[in-house]
C-alpha cells in the first residue's frame, strides 16, 4: 500500500507513472522506484523461490546485501530487486531456483 | 575509466560524508563510491530527530542531516560515484568500481576510507523466511524511503532504540504495530522511544519471543510465548498474532568484507555487533593505507558515525600532509571529546566497554560495569520524582512544562529550546533535565524541541474542574480545533474524553495539540487518540 500523505514526510512528490510487466500482469510503477517497492505496493511479496526446497522468499533487508530478492528482470536472472530502479516496460519474472546465466 | 585520487572513500552515509567534507575542503581530491542511486547512506529513512548536543544536530531529522551533508560535500569539491560497487581492494592501494553495472574500474588511492556501515542481524525461527518476515531497516527503507507501507498488522521483534523508532514511524504510516516481543526481561532502547509507542497504545511484551511464523506464500500469522529466564519458551503461555509483516530489529554488524579482503586485521567486540576492523584512535586499520570509519568500525549509530569519519578524514589529511601533525592531533582530541560525549550514560556502557577492548584500556572497563538505566524504568510508570516534573503547588498556579525524562541519554535540545532558560541539562549532557517551575510559563515550545517526545504541558489551572494539556502529536490525520478526542494513559488506554482548543502549526512535522482534560487526571492522561470523523479509537 502506498502513503500518499505522511505526517514528517508531507505529500508524495509529483511521481512519473510507468507500466510494468510481472509474470504477465501489467501493474503500475513509478519510475526510478526500486522494482520490489512497486511490487509490495502492488501486494506481490514472493520475488523468488529457492532452488532446492522451493520455498518462497521476499525481501529481507532492503538493501542489497541478502539476495532473497532476487528475480528475472529484463532476461537477467539473479537482479536484486530492492535496488534495481523501475523502468517503463520492464518484464519481470518470479525467479524459480538460480537462474540460467548465458 | 580508471581513476587516480588522493582519497577513495567507500560508502556516502554519515561516516564516508564527513570524511568526505573535511578531505575535500583542505583540497584533497575525494572520490565517494556507493553503490546507492544517491548519497546519503540510511539517513534518508531515519524522519526522527535525532539525540544528542547541537553539535551533534539533536533535535534535527536525519533525513535533513543527509541533504545537509550532501551538499556540504559537494559544495567542498567531493566527487560522488553512485550507482557503483566497490568489488574489491588490491594492493596500491586500488580498489575495483562496478560503476552502474556497465563497466569496471581500478581507482588507485594514496588513502581508502571503508565506510561501509553495518547490516542488520537476523533471528531464526520456524518460518523466518516467509515473505512478509524482514529486517526492520528494510521496512523503514520501504516506507520513509520509498513511501510503500510493508504491511497493516505488524509485529516487530526487538525492543532496542530501531525495534521503538520503527514501530513508531509504521504507526506514523497508518500501519498497526500489534506488539514489540523482547526476549530480554526489560526494554532495551529509550524509555522516551518506548513510551511513545506504548502511549499509542502498542503492547511491549518482555521475556517472550516469537517461536513460529506461519503462512503459506506470505506470512499470516505468528505464534507468540513468554521465555523464562533461560530464554526457552514456556508452554501454555503461547500467543496467536494475525500479522501480514514481521519486522526484525536485534542489532546490527559491521560490513567487513572489503577490510577482509585487503588483509586487515579483524578483532572480535562483541559490544561493538561482533567482528570489526581492528583500528587505532586514529581510525587507522593494521594497513597504513587503509582506514575504516562509521559502523563500519564498530556498530553504533549515525551521530557517532559522522564524528569517527570526521576522525578518519583528519588523520587521512596528516598522513598525505594536506595539515600538520600537532594540528591533526587537536582537532582530533576536540572530536573525541565529542565522541565520547555520545557515549556517555549507561547506554552507552556496552560501546564504551567495547573500545576500551579495541584500545586496550582493559583497567578503564570496571567502571561501566553497573548498567545502571535510570530508576527501574518500567513502561507506564508515573516518574512524578524526575527531576523535571513540576511539583502539586506549581501546577495548580497555571500552565507549565511536565518533562517526563528519567535515563540518562545524551541529549539536550530542551535545554536550548527554552527563552526562559527553565530547562537546565548541563554537563554532562546526560544530565536529566532539571525544570526551573518559577521560570517556566508553559508556553509550550520544549514540546516540539524534544527528540524524545517527553513533554507535555499541563493548565491546571483552566477551570474548576478541567485542565487545558498540551501534547506533541505527529500522526494524521490531526484534530482540529473543537473536535473531540480520546485523552490516553502512557499505556495508551482511554481513561477520558476531551475537546481539542488550539492546534498548532507543525515545528519540523510536530504539532501540539491543547485538548481540555478532567483536572483529576492530569497525572495520568498523557496523550490523545484521534480519528477522522470524530469517532475515536
Amino acid at each position: 500500500m502506498r502513503v500518499p500523505d505522511h505526517p514528517i514526510l508531507g505529500s508524495a512528490p509529483a511521481a512519473e507513472k510507468v507500466v510494468i510487466e510481472v509474470d504477465g500482469r501489467k501493474i503500475e510503477a513509478i519510475r526510478g522506484e526500486p522494482i520490489a517497492a512497486a511490487l509490495m505496493a502492488n501486494g506481490i511479496l514472493v520475488n523468488r523461490y529457492t532452488a532446492k526446497r522451493r520455498e518462497p522468499r521476499g525481501v529481507f533487508c532492503g538493501i542489497g546485501r541478502c539476495t532473497d530478492c532476487m528475480m528475472i528482470v529484463n532476461g537477467i536472472p539473479n537482479t536484486r530487486t530492492c535496488i534495481t530502479a523501475v523502468e517503463e516496460g520492464m518484464v519481470i519474472q518470479t525467479q524459480r531456483g538460480k537462474g540460467d546465466v548465458r | 575509466m580508471n581513476r587516480s585520487v588522493d582519497v577513495a572513500i567507500v560508502g556516502a552515509g554519515p561516516a564516508g560524508i564527513c570524511a568526505a567534507i573535511e578531505t575535500a575542503r583542505r583540497g584533497a581530491r575525494v572520490l565517494v563510491i556507493d553503490e546507492n542511486h544517491t548519497p546519503g547512506g540510511q539517513l534518508f529513512k531515519q524522519i526522527h530527530k535525532f539525540f544528542g548536543s547541537a553539535r551533534h544536530r539533536a533535535g534535527v531529522r536525519g533525513i535533513e542531516i543527509g541533504r545537509e551533508l550532501v551538499d556540504s560535500a559537494v559544495k567542498a569539491g567531493a566527487e560522488f560515484l553512485t550507482d557503483s560497487a566497490a568489488l574489491g581492494v588490491f594492493p596500491g592501494p586500488r580498489l575495483a568500481v562496478n560503476v552502474g553495472n556497465e563497466e569496471a574500474i581500478a581507482v588507485s588511492a594514496k588513502r581508502i576510507l571503508l565506510a561501509t556501515g553495518a547490516t542488520e542481524n537476523a533471528v531464526s525461527f520456524p518460518g523466518w523466511t516467509l515473505p512478509g518476515v524482514m529486517g526492520a531497516g528494510a521496512a523503514q527503507t520501504m516506507l520513509n524511503v520509498n513511501r510503500v507501507l510493508p504491511g497493516n498488522r505488524i509485529l516487530m521483534i526487538g525492543s532496542g532504540n530501531v525495534g521503538l523508532v520503527v514501530s513508531y514511524q509504521l504507526l506514523q504510516g497508518g500501519a498497526a504495530v500489534l506488539a514489540v516481543i523482547e526476549a530480554a526481561p526489560r526494554v532495551g532502547g529509550y524509555a522516551v522511544h518506548a513510551n511513545k509507542i506504548a502511549r499509542a497504545g502498542v503492547e511491549i511484551l518482555t521475556s517472550h519471543v516469537v517461536t513460529e511464523a506461519r503462512g503459506v506464500d506470505r506470512v499470516t500469522s505468528a505464534q507468540v510465548a513468554k521465555v523464562d529466564d533461560r530464554w526457552t519458551p514456556i508452554k501454555g503461555t503461547e500467543r496467536e498474532f494475525e500479522v501480514d509483516a514481521i519486522c526484525i530489529a536485534t542489532g546490527l554488524n559491521a560490513m567487513t568484507e572489503l577490510a577482509r579482503m585487503a588483509g586487515c586485521r579483524i578483532v572480535h567486540l562483541r559490544e561493538l555487533g561482533g567482528y570489526t576492523p581492528w583500528h587505532d584512535r586514529r581510525m587507522c586499520t593494521s594497513l597504513p593505507e587503509i582506514y575504516v570509519a562509521g559502523d563500519a568500525a564498530g556498530v553504533e549509530e549515525a551521530s557517532s558515525a559522522m564524528e569517527k569519519g570526521r576522525i578518519a578524514g583528519i588523520s587521512i589529511l596528516e598522513d598525505l600532509g594536506f595539515i600538520a601533525p600537532c594540528d591533526a592531533q587537536t582537532e582530533r582530541d576536540d572530536l573525541w571529546k565529542s565522541l565520547e560525549a555520545l557515549r556517555q550514560g549507561p547506554f552507552g556502557n556496552t560501546v564504551r566497554r567495547g573500545y576500551d577492548r579495541l584500545f586496550g584500556d582493559e583497567s578503564r572497563c570496571s567502571s561501566c560495569t553497573s548498567a545502571h538505566r535510570g530508576e527501574d524504568f518500567m513502561v507506564g510508570s508515573a516518574p512524578r520524582k524526575a527531576p523535571g516534573y513540576p511539583s502539586d503547588t506549581r501546577l495548580a498556579k497555571g500552565p507549565v512544562a511536565v518533562i517526563e525524562c528519567t535515563q540518562e541519554i545524551p541529549c539536550n535540545p530542551c535545554e536550548s529550546a527554552c527563552a526562559r532558560h527553565a530547562i537546565t541539562v548541563g554537563d554532562p549532557i546526560t544530565s536529566l533535565p532539571r525544570l526551573d517551575e518559577d521560570k517556566c510559563n508553559g508556553c509550550g515550545r520544549c514540546i516540539a524541541y524534544c527528540s524524545g517526545l517527553a513533554i507535555i504541558t499541563i493548565d491546571a489551572a483552566y477551570s474548576d474542574t478541567e485542565a487545558l494539556m498540551g501534547f506533541p502529536y505527529e500522526f494524521l490525520p490531526c484534530p482540529n480545533k473543537g473536535d473531540e478526542v480520546s485523552l490516553v494513559d502512557r499505556l495508551g488506554k482511554p481513561i477520558a474524553r476531551g475537546r481539542v482548543m488550539r492546534v498548532t502549526k507543525p515545528m519540523d512535522g510536530t504539532r501540539v495539540v491543547y485538548a481540555v482534560a478532567p483536572k483529576e487526571l492530569i497525572h495520568d492522561i498523557r496523550g490523545i487518540k484521534w480519528q477522522a470523523g470524530g469517532e475515536s479509537q
